[in-house]
C-alpha cells in the first residue's frame, strides 16, 4: 500500500519548523511516585534543531521490514482468550484530520487478569495460554484498524510507590515521517482507576487527557459478540513549514 | 481555507512489557533487505544505554533512520528518492541487553542534499524508547573524523560545542563505531525536541 506524502510545501527551503507542542498536552517527563522517570530523563533542556529531510522523511511500508500479524488477538472457539471480548476501532490521522493509510501500528496489552505474557512480568496473576496480547497491523485505505481482543485487567506496579495501572492498551504508531513516530497508551472510559493513574495524569491538560481515553460505542449501535471502543491517534508532522529566513 | 487542527495524541512510556517479538530477528541489520545487500560501506555500531550514575539499562528500544550510501532517503519527500538504493530500507530497531548494550549493522550514510543545495554531514537519526521515559527521546549520531561535521546545521545547534562530542560515534576498529547513549547525568547525551 502506498502512502501519500504532501509534506514539503516549499521546494527551495533548506530547513523546516513545526509549531511547538502546546503546554500540558504531552506528559510531564518527570513524574512524582514513578522514580525511574527522574533517573532517565535528561537534566538539560532539549535542543531545538532545524528540521531537514531527515526528520521529514521516514520509513514507509514497514510491513516490508516488520512482520505483520493477525488483528485477532482474542482467538477463536476453544482457543479463545478468557475475558470480555472487545473490538478496538483505531483511527490514525494527521493533524488536519486526514487519514493515514498503510501505516504500521503495534499494540500490546495485559490479559484479563492483568498479566503480560512477558518475562519481565512477575505479577502473581495467571497467564492465559490462549493470550499473547499483541498485534502488528497496517491501517487500511481509510487509515483505520480493527483489533479483536479482550479487555485487559488492571495491574499493580511493583515497588515502594506501588500503584495500580488502570486497564490500558499500548500503541506504537509510525505515520508518514520521522517526526510522526508516537508511542502512547489508550485507556477505557469510566474506569475509577483512571483518576489515580500516574501515567494518564501526567498529561495535565484535561482535553489532551480525554484524547487518551477511548469512546465506548453504544451497544445498540454495535451488534455482535463484543463491546466496541473507538480511539483516534493524531500524529505530528504535517504542519511542518519552510523556515522563514530574515 | 485552513482546516481545523487536531492536537497530536499524548505520548506515554513504552513500559517494561514491550513484546520481545517486536524486536524482530534481523531488525538491527540494515545491510540486508528482502534477501539483497545494500550498496555502500558496511559499518557496525555498538554502544550502551545508561541512566543516571552510569547504570546500564536493559530493555531499551532504539530505532534508527538514515539515508543510503548516496545520501538519499527512501521517501517521496526526498527530491532524489527515485535514485535511492532499492536494496536499502533505511530503518532499523534494536533493544539493549542486560548490560545495556546494543548493536546495529548498517552502511555509512552519504551526505543528504537539502533543497537549497547545502549538504548535511553523514548522520543517523535515533529515537530512544524506554520504561520510565514518558516521552521518546530524539538524538542524532555523527561519525568521528568526518570534516563535514564542522558545518552540519543540526550539530551546530549543540551548545556549548564541547557537548557535540557526545553525538559523534567514535571509530573503534576497522568499520566499527562506538556510540554510547547516556540518558541523564553530567555527561549526558544531547537530545533534541521531537
Ligand atoms: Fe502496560
Amino acid at each position: 500500500m502506498s502512502i501519500q506524502v504532501d509534506l514539503v510545501k516549499g521546494a527551495k527551503a533548506d530547513t523546516y519548523t513545526i509549531p511547538p507542542i502546546v503546554d500540558g498536552t504531552q506528559p510531564t517527563r518527570i513524574v512524582e511516585g514513578y522514580p525511574q522517570t527522574a533517573r532517565r530523563t535528561p537534566s538539560r533542556p532539549l535542543l531545538r534543531r532545524p528540521l531537514t529531510l531527515s526528520e521529514l522523511t521516514g520509513p514507509l511500508d514497514l510491513s516490508g521490514r516488520l512482520a505483520a500479524t493477525s488483528a485477532d488477538v482474542a482467538g477463536q472457539s476453544a482457543r479463545r482468550a478468557l475475558g470480555q471480548l472487545i473490538v478496538l476501532r483505531l483511527a490514525v490521522r494527521d493533524e488536519d484530520g486526514s487519514p493515514i493509510a498503510g501505516t504500521m501500528v503495534e499494540m500490546w496489552q495485559a490479559n484479563a487478569a492483568g498479566r503480560y505474557a512477558h518475562p519481565n512480568d512477575s505479577d502473581h496473576a495467571p497467564l492465559d495460554p490462549h493470550f499473547q496480547g499483541n498485534a502488528r497491523v497496517q491501517t487500511d485505505a481509510s487509515g483505520n484498524i480493527e483489533i479483536r481482543t479482550i479487555k485487559p485487567g488492571a495491574y499493580p506496579v511493583p515497588g515502594p510507590d506501588r500503584w495500580w495501572r488502570p486497564p490500558h492498551v499500548h500503541f506504537s504508531v509510525w505515520g508518514k515521517v520521522w517526526l510522526s513516530r508516537v508511542v502512547t497508551q489508550m485507556f477505557f472510559p469510566g474506569d475509577p482507576l483512571n483518576e489515580q493513574d500516574l501515567i494518564l495524569n501526567a498529561v495535565v491538560d484535561a482535553e489532551a487527557r480525554a484524547r487518551l481515553v477511548a469512546r465506548s460505542v453504544p451497544t445498540q449501535a454495535a451488534p455482535g459478540d463484543a463491546l466496541v471502543f473507538e480511539h483516534t491517534v493524531v500524529v505530528r508532522g504535517k504542519r511542518a513549514t519552510p523556515t522563514e529566513h530574515a | 481555507m485552513m482546516s481545523a487542527v487536531s492536537m497530536p495524541i499524548g505520548e506515554a512510556t513504552i513500559g517494561p512489557f514491550f513484546p520481545g517479538a517486536y524486536v524482530d530477528a534481523g531488525a538491527n541489520d540494515l545491510t540486508r533487505w528482502q534477501g539483497r545487500s545494500a550498496q555502500g560501506q558496511l559499518i557496525d555500531i555498538r554502544g550502551r544505554v545508561t541512566e543516571d550514575e552510569g547504570v546500564p539499562l536493559q530493555n531499551v528500544v532504539l530505532e534508527i533512520w538514515q539515508a543510503d550510501a548516496n545520501g538519499i532517503y527512501r521517501h517521496p519527500a526526498d527530491p532524489r528518492a527515485k535514485h535511492a538504493d532499492a536494496d536499502f530500507f533505511g530503518w532499523g530497531r534494536a533493544a539493549t541487553d542486560a548490560d545495556g548494550a546494543f548493536h546495529f549493522r548498517t552502511i555509512m550514510p552519504g551526505r543528504t542534499h537539502l533543497p537549497n543545495g547545502t549538504l548535511r554531514a553523514p548522520h543517523i537519526n535515533v529515537v530512544v524508547l524506554a520504561s520510565g521515559l514518558m516521552r521518546q527521546l530524539q538524538t542524532v549520531m555523527f561519525f568521528e573524523g568526518n570534516a563535514a561535521n564542522a558545518t552540519d546545521a543540526v550539530l551546530a545547534c549543540v551548545h556549548p560545542a564541547a557537548f557535540q562530542e557526545a553525538l559523534i560515534a567514535k571509530a573503534d576498529g576497522p568499520r566499527k563505531y562506538r556510540f554510547d547513549i547516556r540518558l541523564c547525568g553530567a555527561d549526558e547525551t544531547p537530545f533534541f525536541e521531537d
